[in-house]
């Protein structure tokens, strides 16, 4: 049977080694999950495996031997790479149809009566039969990604590499992603190397390499894996404080880890425990936040923003079909929904970055009529966009004083706040690197300091913690806790996390553009007493309403 | 190389054109670039701003005045203000040339004495200035000529009779167009082919090509192929702008002229294709084929001076760039007419053709099918 031997690889680029010595194998049919942070080497193992990026040490796939992208050459009929990044590999002027004429031709396939029902097949697993004349750049996130699933498994490869194919993919999406990698891996007896960032996901696969620094540190199944980390989960309970510094606790996610004992009992633990005992072992563990409450005395309204029939139409396409919405002081709001339910666009008509076709808005007790109402309120709005938009030729420290000027904030006042942020929100060692250089995880906490500086009443927040670590998404989610505690602020946040719906005191979820459900977590659970986890119960909603 | 293979990549290539609406620049940027440039550059002086001063008003006079005022190169006025004032007018830029002539011309003259002529130009620019210099003395030597005729004495027994080759109406547009051309296939092609490859890398379609069995001359054909294509139709659409509406002859051989063009564009598209193996992003990728390709492109174009005056370290760089083997292809095309006859074009077509194979190799060899 063809299998595939990795031994010793190792890449390293200019300045560091992404990837040491690393060894495993795997068997036909097989589908081996990759976790580990951002940085930890995942994607620089699959691009050399793939035979697109040089690396010492060999591989061998079905007894063929190659060391280099040149020797692997020759396999490359037999592989299939889909890369980091949604739509990444797909033309967004080229429509779904023609995307599986241009993949069928390039690899030289045959186009016979079993090529075209096979073709038929993926489209239809993928849910695109209805969408074969749409031009790539109009689909969305999850559509993009089902697109270039099936692209890749045009040519029926035997050995399957995707790295990250659901980040940014809404559950529904991600559930269809794997159901179709799951039935093609029986029928085909591929060998599939999968990187994830949801943790629900990796359970599901037969192996799990755990990646940090370069290095795979540890290996198995989910069941052994979450075995290894069982004695060091616990209960969620308050951390002790500590006096000796070399002991440390994390909680997240209902549990608390820690390398001691704590007093609260044992829990069953989930594979994102592997991150944080990790984390323990290696004394990586983080500056506890302290947030300072806010400079300037700012009376907290009752109600931060209230959306009455808001409406969005793009041609006779409704992004937003009449959303009524209430954001308390205080207050935290998850917004959820699939890919294209118009979450994003909801955010962008608070924001007056899109104008508002229907429906009335109050923004802190004001009317919002005219774009001279919101001048006003700028001041007291915070936004994060889904891609941080930082300038990458500038340090942290050189951002972060570009947003204070353009708040027309005081040069002293402003340094002296960034120097704050810095500390409490933990970068304060980064300053001077530019944010190419940099985690996702820290560019996201400084992302939210950029927004904090004019020390805003409400936060909007668009997808911050996608892509970003399980250890870096605890830290943040804490630190939007604490700022709610010590500054009374509201923020509204859209995830596709569902575990972190919990952290949320009220979620609402959309579906196609519309609200289809607005309630506490308590609440929501009390409804769907058979749901385990947030995930169960955002599927039932969209499972009902199809 | 498996032509069905190509054949679909570059069907994907000709859709992306069409559908991102490209394709308009394909053919916006080179007509363009020569229709500015083509009526921008102007070396002649005509409608010259003149003040005649006449002092004296009598017969001679008013033929010196005559002469300005029926020449197309002089718009002529002709006054009785005070010298002072006159110059005045140079400086606030009113006018380009003052003529004065002095009280006693006429007089002068019939007596056999010399007689000076007061001229003044406006030199801030020197060419144009030394042009609008020389047009006077033309006129004054050829008034003087119809003096002594009327004279009766044997003044005019030598006359000039010079005669340009090549460009006998001294036209500016033949001497310019030409050369345009030999710039535009230059720079539009190379920022195309740059532009379609690093589009790729930039996007992250590029991975389609790394991790396919795609080999890398399947890749580099189905890249340069649509775009020699769109290009060599702006080959003919250069050559009707330039003999249709800026009226150059053209009197060599079309297929010399074409045929060339053909191999000057598979230079340019090589450049290209060598600068996008060294850039990653689709701006930096423009701004390097632009700087690349318009500074020598131009320089070394023959346009603003003949590579034959250059001297030193220009002449060698002139020599290294393909612009100036191509130019002389092409000025000899449209005003020489001796084809391949003279051994120069042979050598300079010769030339080209070895500098787009050397070229072609560079650029496939430096191609890596593996991330940077």
């Amino acid at each position: 049977m063809a299998g595939l031997e990795v031994r010793d690889v190792t890449v390293s680029y200019k300045k560091k080694v992404a990837i040491r010595k690393v060894s495993f194998d795997a068997k036909a049919g097989e589908i081996i999950g990759m976790i580990g942070a951002d940085g930890a080497g995942k994607s620089s193992l699959m691009h050399a495996v793939a035979g697109v990026l040089r690396f010492e040490g060999e591989v061998s796939y079905g007894g063929r031997v190659y060391r280099s992208p040149k020797e692997a050459e020759a396999l490359k009929t037999e592989f299939g790479l889909m890369p980091q990044g949604i739509g990444l590999v797909l033309y967004e002027t080229l429509t779904v149809a023609e995307h599986l004429d241009f993949f069928a031709h390039i690899r030289s396939l045959r186009q016979d009566a079993a090529f075209r029902d096979y073709r038929q097949k993926l489209l239809h697993m993928a849910g695109l039969s209805d969408f074969a004349d749409r031009q790539a750049g109009k689909l969305s996130g999850g559509m993009m990604q089902k697109l270039s699933l099936i692209c890749t498994l045009l040519h029926r490869p035997k050995l399957l590499i995707l790295d990250e194919p659901t980040t940014g993919v809404d559950p529904l999406s991600r559930l269809e992603l794997w159901d179709i990698l799951d039935s093609i891996r029986k029928e085909e007896g591929t060998i599939a190397l999968v990187s994830t960032a949801y943790m629900q996901e990796a359970a599901k696969m037969d192996r799990i390499l755990l990646f940090d620094e370069g290095e795979i540190i540890a290996m198995g199944t989910g069941e052994t894996l979450i075995d290894s980390v069982r004695e060091y989960t616990f209960e969620a309970g308050k951390c002790p404080e500590k006096s000796s510094s070399d002991t440390a606790c994390f909680s997240f996610d209902k549990r608390s880890y820690s390398l001691d004992p704590l007093p609260s009992p044992h829990v069953e633990p989930t594979l994102e425990a592997l991150f944080f005992v990790n984390a323990l072992r290696k004394k990586r563990t983080l500056p506890r936040l302290e947030i300072e409450a806010r400079e300037s005395k700012t009376e907290i309204p009752e109600t931060v923003m209230e959306a009455r029939g808001l409406t969005k139409r793009f041609g006779d396409f409704t992004a937003n079909d009449h959303i009524d919405m209430r954001l308390k002081g205080g207050e935290i709001v998850g917004l959820l929904g699939a890919n294209g339910a118009g979450k994003t666009t909801f955010i962008k008509m608070l924001l007056g970055l899109y104008p508002i076709d229907e429906g009335g808005l109050t923004l802190l007790g004001k009317s919002i009529r005219s774009s001279d109402d919101r001048q006003a309120l700028k001041a007291k709005i915070g936004y994060v966009s889904q891609h941080f938009a930082l300038y990458k030729d500038m340090t942290v420290r050189e951002n972060l004083i570009y947003f204070a000027n353009m708040h027309r904030i005081p040069l002293s006042t402003a340094i002296k706040r960034i120097n704050r942020y810095a500390r409490e929100l933990g970068f304060n060692d980064y300053m001077d690197h530019s944010p190419n250089e940099l985690p996702l995880g820290i560019n996201q906490r400084f992302s939210v300091a950029a927004a904090l500086l004019h020390e805003p009443v409400v936060l909007f927040l668009d997808e911050p913690t996608s892509g970003v670590d399980t250890i870096a998404r605890a830290q943040f989610w804490e630190m939007l806790h604490r700022l709610k505690a010590s500054w009374g602020i509201s923020i509204l946040i859209t995830t596709h996390y569902m575990s972190e719906a919990e952290y949320c005191d009220r979620v609402v979820l959309m579906r196609q553009g519309r609200k289809i459900a607005d309630d506490t977590v308590e609440a929501l659970y009390a409804g769907h007493p058979d749901a385990k986890n947030f995930e169960d119960i955002f599927l039932s909603y969209y499972r009902s309403e199809t | 190389m498996n032509l069905s293979v190509v054949k679909a990549y570059m069907l994907k290539e000709f859709t992306e054109l069409l559908r991102t609406k490209m394709i308009i620049m394909v053919y916006l940027l080179p007509s363009m670039i020569l229709l500015l440039f083509g009526y921008g550059i102007r070396m002649e002086v005509t409608h010259a701003r003149t003040l005649v001063i006449d002092n004296d008003q009598s017969h001679f006079s008013r033929m010196l005045t005559a002469k300005f005022e029926h020449s197309k190169y002089f718009d002529t006025t002709v006054t009785q203000m005070s010298e002072a004032e006159a110059l005045h007018r140079i400086k606030q830029a009113k006018t380009d040339i003052i003529v004065i002539i002095p009280a006693s011309f006429e007089k002068r003259l019939l007596h056999g004495q010399k007689s000076e002529i007061g001229v003044f130009v406006d030199g801030a620019f020197p060419n144009r200035g030394m042009t609008m210099e020389n047009y006077v003395q033309g006129v004054v030597l050829n008034a003087a000529q119809s003096v002594a005729g009327s004279l009766g004495s044997h003044g005019g027994l030598i006359s000039i009779n010079s005669r340009n080759l090549f460009n006998q109406a001294m036209r500016d547009e033949n001497a310019i167009v030409p050369g345009l051309i030999g710039l535009v296939l230059l720079v539009a092609p190379a920022i195309l082919s740059a532009l379609m490859i690093v589009k790729e890398k930039e996007r992250g379609t590029i991975f389609n090509f790394y991790a396919s069995p795609l080999s890398r001359s399947e890749f580099l054909a189905a890249k340069l192929i649509p775009a020699f294509l769109l290009h060599s139709l702006n080959i003919f659409i250069l050559f009707l702008w330039a003999t249709e509406v800026f009226d150059v002859p053209f009197r060599g051989s079309f297929s010399l002229y074409w045929f060339a063009a053909e191999i000057y564009i598979l230079i340019s598209l090589s450049i290209g294709m060598l600068i996008s193996v060294i850039t990653s992003r689709q701006i930096v990728a423009v701004v390097l084929t632009i700087i690349i390709t318009i500074i020598p492109g131009f320089l070394y174009s023959g346009i603003l001076m003949p590579i034959s005056s250059m001297a030193g370290g220009s002449y060698i760089e002139a020599h290294l760039f393909p612009v100036m083997y191509f130019n002389h292809i092409v000025y000899d095309c449209f005003l020489a007419g001796k084809g391949l006859a003279s051994a120069k074009t042979a050598e300079y077509l010769g030339i080209l053709i070895l500098y787009a194979v050397i070229l072609l190799l560079l650029g496939t060899a430096l191609l890596k099918k593996e991330l940077k």
